[in-house]
């Protein structure tokens, strides 16, 4: 097998790239200014920040509920094909997923309102791309063992469900501090959606019974959609023996900059203090579709057949002349379930996310990040809120995490435990502990590190998966550096 | 100082990250072979219509069959059994024949079945092929079959049994070399 294969392979199982999801670890990490497109509401102790083109934010996540590729790829010495049986085919479920995505930030910007300070104002750029597929456990058994052991089993298409796309995010945020106790923040996008397909609700079965006339009645009910926008083009591309790299990139150009297809949406967040050491959070993000009406190919499979193969029925057929009896079965067939391709219009809406967290700050606060001395000085004073909420508010603090998104098959959820600590100016630290569906030992680790104006941060999950990273079931890395000018106070 | 510090970092992460051995080779032993099952064809006559015919040939017909002759299949099967169940409920004695053909009309293989008049037994006659049984090329090449029913009785008599017919049944059960 070809390298490129295999790597389509694990893509396609979900290995590869990663969906920015679920970012427990950025979440009201506020002394990183990406930490805005988690919730638009976060605090925001900025004067003004610019992030490194290209390098301000980059992430990659990938997930696997069911196995991992050391499952499969460990050289133990078991039979490969009975592995991919029994961990793979029977071992999983059709909740299994396998998701990856990816995202990078363009440009990324923001600043604080010089006639109305409470106001402060984000925008960039980003590109993020996603594929999730469940496990079609019923589709798999019947391609790895058959129908003829499997009578009488309904083999279920609804186990069939995909989705995945590349799009160009452009968005502009504003961040209001409303009084001492209260921030909020709204971030409009507008998204030029590269490709994107996608395959879900789909329903029906294929079931093996005993004939009513002949030996075997096989039957098929089918109702499968697969809608895609700009796949056909990249594929054409590709398949296209005189397009060069310099073609690709025109059309990925061409579809990131508003010549694919369009979307609107919107981010909204808030930080609450509770009391003087207390806050809640909550965001809702991507509240939004897109609207594609170019680039179109969508597949269906849809009605209903059953087939005891070519009846003869004497002395209806007697005098039958028809010899090409054959032909006419499949033609009934391909009437029946028709597989048709249609370039009609459809609407996505973006995969919604919720936040909500609870933190609770505690020992002493110490020095601030930038502009520090006054903090210092103000903010350990009782009743100096105005002051301290407008900069680093903690030493150390802990507080729960609840992330959901709505998946193809129901929202899915994760928890996440979270201590975090500063170290002067310099450093600040934090840890999470996640319970979610792939993982149950998903220890994370975020580190900010500010020297001067220049800001690095790195976030990394399920640390205990890099001791044997093929064997995890979840990975996700990301990184960035900015420049920031702190608040003056 | 920072880039510097952040590079080393995610050098770091990177470097303390450990993998058992994997081999993707494997993926190459891979071997992927259901079994699919499925009716081929189905004849019924009744009685009367064989004794409308008299005794001897009562119903021959050549149709087109490219089940096995699809270039999916063909390329993919490896081995299997066409199994065949005949049913006599008439009061005579019956032949059924069916013959593979090429496109050039050339026998490939002939299945032929004698069943005796009612009371006979369910016939039931499996052949294999491929892995020790007849050559799959038979159904690689058949694109056409011949099915024949000879009455080797009278043209009048009738059984008592109620709605006397002479049923030929057959299904097929194959395996592919999907990968």
């Amino acid at each position: 097998m070809k390298r490129w294969q295999l790597l389509i392979l694990t893509s396609s199982l979900g290995i590869g790239v990663l969906y920015a999801q679920n970012k427990q670890l950025l979440y009201d990490f506020y002394e990183i200014p990406q930490s805005l497109m988690v919730n638009p509401g976060v605090k925001t102790p900025y004067k003004w920040h610019a992030g490194i083109p290209l390098v301000s934010g980059i992430g990659f996540q990938a997930g696997t509920s069911g196995i991992t590729v050391n499952d499969l790829f460990a050289n133990d010495g078991v039979d490969f094909t009975t592995k991919v049986r029994d961990r793979a085919v029977y071992g999983m479920g059709p909740r299994d997923e396998f998701s990856g995505s990816g995202q990078i930030e363009v440009f990324y910007g923001g600043f604080r309102s010089a006639n109305r300070p409470d106001d402060y104002y984000s925008f960039g750029m980003y590109g993020e791309g996603y594929s999730s597929i469940f496990w079609p456990k019923d589709l798999a058994i019947l391609g790895f063992e058959g129908n003829a052991n499997n009578l009488n089993r309904r083999f279920d298409f609804s186990h069939l469900a995909l989705q995945g796309e590349a799009v160009n995010v452009f968005h502009f945020g504003v961040n209001r501090k409303m009084n001492d106790k209260l921030d909020l923040g709204i971030r409009a996008k507008l998204y030029s959606s590269v490709f994107e397909f996608r395959s879900k609700r789909n329903s029906g079965y294929f079931v093996t019974t005993q004939g009513d006339n002949n030996i075997l009645e096989n039957t098929l009910v089918a109702e499968l959609e697969l809608q895609t926008s700009g796949v056909k083009e990249f594929i054409d591309i590709l398949d296209d023996t005189g397009a060069t790299g310099a073609d690709l990139q025109q059309w990925l150009l061409g579809r990131s900059f508003f010549g694919g297809n369009l979307g609107i949406g919107a981010d909204f967040g808030f930080t609450y203090q509770l009391n003087q050491n207390t806050f809640l959070t909550g965001s809702i993000l991507d509240l939004g579709f897109i609207y594609h009406t170019n680039g179109l190919e969508n597949y269906t499979l849809n009605g209903a057949v059953s087939n005891e193969g070519i009846e003869i029925l004497l002395p209806e057929d007697l005098f039958d002349t028809t010899t090409d009896i054959w032909q006419e079965l499949v033609d009934e067939i391909e009437r029946l379930v028709p597989f048709e391709t249609n370039q009609n219009s459809f609407i996505s809406l973006r995969p919604i996310k919720l936040n909500a967290s609870v933190r609770h700050n505690f020992g002493s606060i110490g020095k601030g990040a930038r502009g520090s001395s006054n903090f210092d000085h103000c903010s350990c004073k009782p009743g100096n809120s105005a002051l301290r909420t407008s900069n680093l508010d903690y030493r150390s603090a802990m507080g729960a995490h609840l992330f959901m998104i709505h998946r193809p098959k129901g929202p899915q959820a994760a928890l996440t435990a979270f201590f975090q600590h500063r170290f002067g100016n310099l450093l600040a630290l934090k840890t999470t502990y996640t319970l979610d569906k792939y993982s149950f030992t998903n220890i994370g680790l975020g580190l900010n590190l500010q020297a001067g104006p220049v800001n690095f941060y790195v976030l990394a999950d399920n640390l205990l998966g890099y001791g044997n990273i093929a064997d995890s079931h979840y990975a996700s890395f990301q990184f960035g550096f900015n420049i920031i000018s702190w608040n003056d106070n | 100082m920072v880039y510097g510090v952040g590079l080393l970092l995610s050098l770091i992460l990177v470097s303390i990250a450990c993998s058992d051995e994997q081999n993707f080779d494997q993926f190459d032993d891979l071997s992927v072979t259901p079994t699919l099952a499925t009716s081929i064809f189905y004849l019924e006559s009744d009685e009367e219509t064989i004794n409308l015919a008299g005794s001897g040939n009562f119903y021959s017909e050549v149709f087109t069959f490219e089940a096995f002759n699809e270039e999916f299949v063909a390329e993919r099967m490896l081995d299997g059994t066409i199994t065949y169940q005949v049913e006599n409920t008439t009061s005579k004695e019956i032949d059924i024949t069916i013959e593979f053909l090429d496109a050039g009309g050339n026998v490939l293989d002939t299945e032929a079945f004698t069943i005796e008049e009612d009371p006979a037994p369910l016939l039931e006659r499996q052949i294999a092929y491929g892995n020790g049984g007849r050559s799959l090329d038979i159904l690689r090449n058949t694109t056409n079959m011949r099915v024949g029913g000879t009455n080797r009785g009278d043209g009048s008599s009738t059984s008592s049994q109620p709605n006397p017919k002479i049923i030929l049944k057959s299904s097929a059960e194959f395996r592919f070399r999907l990968r």
